[in-house]
């Protein structure tokens, strides 16, 4: 298989002006160039993914997810390092590289605001030199998966974030680009929503051979999608590798949730398990993954308990674990 | 060609969107137009003439400052300057289109609407204010006012993307370069405010080099056809040279701007 992404030795440093301390500061700044701060957003990192991979980007706030996916999608300039899409130079913005291409930031709001959704998907249509039939076809197919065919008349402005959101992403695939950037596309979305844009990533990716670079705060949705996970954070790469293997390696346990009913004894739980947090009637626990259900069994029969609950550690948590052990 | 349609498309459906904001932006249109006017007929109620101009031929300069400013001055540019300092500009970078074309399609729909709007304001004005109004019917004339116009619209267009350009370094310049350049260079200098010929002449000769009499006042002349073909001709020259080099700076500074752009707040 060929390389659809090829990042090497990349760099982007951003200038951030320090913080105006007081009117006077602010006065003196009119006359004196001020003195800009070098924030290096990317470390010479690099990778490669080939076309077709599904690969989830994850770090905390600030580590460089959306700079780097900003600079392959050609919006920023690097300071140094090879960056090439599709064999294009992405900072060029050649019109064939932008319709092989498509970024889906949470945030970002391509439709019209004052006007029809519709309007923006024939806008689109139009700019993307999409013929009838395959945006007929594509159009029906994101509308009835996301279950918005009703809203398609509704101005932009009126409709909730997680409506927006649901039109934002069919603005963005209609033109079934072949590299898809998705910066947390779940974001706001309710539960089945984020079931069905999961469900159809994973079926666009088999189906048209798409290569997915994915940032999301969601395991549930890197668990899904990702077979590979590539973690960053302070602009460096601490992991790349398959999923399996940071689960395995970092998610060693399990969170199991519980209200009781009846008060107990700390003591008296930590026979069973060891206790992360307990606040009645909330108690939380972290068990090793291969014993939980014995553990849960366990718990049911000697504690009165009206509510309990298996959770995967959140990954911002497993990050976290990740950072301590590098540091 | 779908794609230059759906642009002009969604233009005209955005301006008929922001109603109240298009009518306001007509009053203020008017709102000057009518200072030009009345400043001008002050002067006249004590002499006849002035640099040439009599209140007819200063009544005919109005009228057509109307035309003008309705087809050169109305454009939707002026948004560019917040594009790039919110991080909107994305959105259009990411899409497979030029957006200097965008821009310059997109403000077709709205120069359209605001010549069919100034038409009316014409009328209403040419009933309250019976001025003598002189009909270019020369068709070389006629001629060499589209030309003249086309060359104003792309000056002010290139004047204004370039002052648009600033918050790319100074992302809270955006006002104030604006300011700074089309209120005060482009309106005093281009003939918005007086025509260019009351000015000496040395003066006169001078401005004549830079882009901004280009803008309203060669125009205005033009249809007013006192002026030989030689003269008319070596305008159009002067105009065109300074498209082509107003163009080339614009290329270079927003290619330079892109690369230290941020795309914040996406």
């Amino acid at each position: 298989m060929d390389k659809a992404i090829i990042v090497d030795h990349l760099s982007k440093d951003f200038f951030v002006s320090e913080g105006k301390k007081s009117i006077s500061d602010a006065i003196i700044n009119l006359f004196k160039k001020e003195n800009k701060k070098r924030v290096k957003a990317l470390k010479e990192i690099s990778f490669t993914i080939q076309s077709g991979e599904i690969v989830g980007f994850i770090g905390p706030n600030g580590a460089g997810k959306t700079t780097t996916m900003k600079i392959l999608s050609g919006l920023l300039y690097p300071n140094s390092g090879f960056v090439s899409v599709l064999d294009y130079d992405p900072f060029l913005k050649s019109k064939e590289f932008l319709k092989e291409i498509s970024v889906v930031f949470g945030q970002k709001n391509q439709l019209w605001w004052d006007l029809p959704v519709i309007n923006s998907f024939e806008f689109n249509k139009a700019i993307y030199e999409i013929n009838d039939k395959d945006y007929e076809k594509s159009l029906n197919e994101l509308v009835s998966l996301l279950g918005v065919s009703e809203l398609l008349n509704t101005q932009v402005r009126k409709l909730s974030l997680g409506q927006r959101m649901k039109m934002e992403l069919i603005a963005s695939l209609l033109h079934r680009p072949k590299v898809l950037f998705l910066d947390e596309p779940t974001l706001g979305l309710d539960l089945t929503a984020q079931q069905n844009l999961r469900d159809f990533i994973y079926e666009y990716n088999k189906k048209y051979n798409a290569t997915i670079l994915l940032t999301s705060h969601n395991m549930n949705d890197l668990v899904d999608l990702c077979r590979r996970v590539i973690i960053i954070d302070g602009g460096q790469i601490i992991f790349d590798g398959p999923f399996d293997e940071i689960v395995k390696k970092y998610a060693t346990e399990k969170n199991i949730k519980i209200t009781l009913s009846e008060e107990v004894k700390i003591s008296e739980i930590e026979e069973i398990t060891k206790v992360k947090k307990y606040n009645y009637p909330n108690l939380t626990l972290s068990v090793p993954r291969s014993t939980v259900a014995y553990v849960a069994a366990e718990l049911l029969q000697k504690l009165s308990i009206t509510d309990l609950n298996i959770e995967e550690t959140p990954i911002e948590d497993i990050i976290r674990t990740i950072f301590k052990g590098e540091k | 060609m779908d794609k230059y349609i759906s642009i002009l498309k969604i233009g005209f459906q955005q301006e008929l969107a922001y109603k109240l904001q298009f009518i306001i932006g007509r009053l203020r249109n008017i709102i000057q137009i009518l200072v030009f006017f009345f400043l001008w007929s002050s002067i006249f109620q004590t002499q006849d003439s002035v640099f040439g101009y009599t209140i007819s031929s200063i009544g005919a300069y109005t009228f057509l400052l109307i035309i003008i400013r309705s087809i050169v001055m109305s454009t939707k540019v002026n948004d560019v300057s917040g594009f790039v300092s919110s991080g909107e500009l994305s959105n259009y970078l990411l899409k497979p289109i030029n957006f200097f074309k965008y821009i310059i399609i997109k403000d077709i729909p709205v120069k359209l609407l605001n010549i069919g709007f100034s038409a009316v304001e014409l009328t209403l004005l040419f009933i309250i204010l019976k001025p003598n109004i002189y009909i270019q019917s020369d068709a070389t004339q006629l001629l060499f006012f589209i030309l003249s116009i086309i060359i104003a619209s792309f000056i002010f267009f290139c004047i204004l993307m370039l002052s648009n350009s600033f918050p790319f370094w100074v992302p809270e310049a955006g006002w104030g370069a604006q300011f700074l350049i089309v209120a005060i260079f482009v309106e005093f200098l281009s003939g918005a405010f007086f025509p260019i010929d009351v000015f000496p002449t040395t003066i006169q000769n001078f401005l004549k080099l830079t882009p901004f009499p280009y803008i309203v006042f060669i125009p205005i002349k033009t249809y007013l056809g006192n002026m030989t073909i030689y003269n008319n001709l070596q305008n159009m020259a002067i105009g065109l040279i300074w498209c082509f080099i107003l163009f080339l700076l614009l290329k270079k500074i927003w290619w330079k701007g892109l690369k230290v752009y941020e795309g914040v707040g996406r």
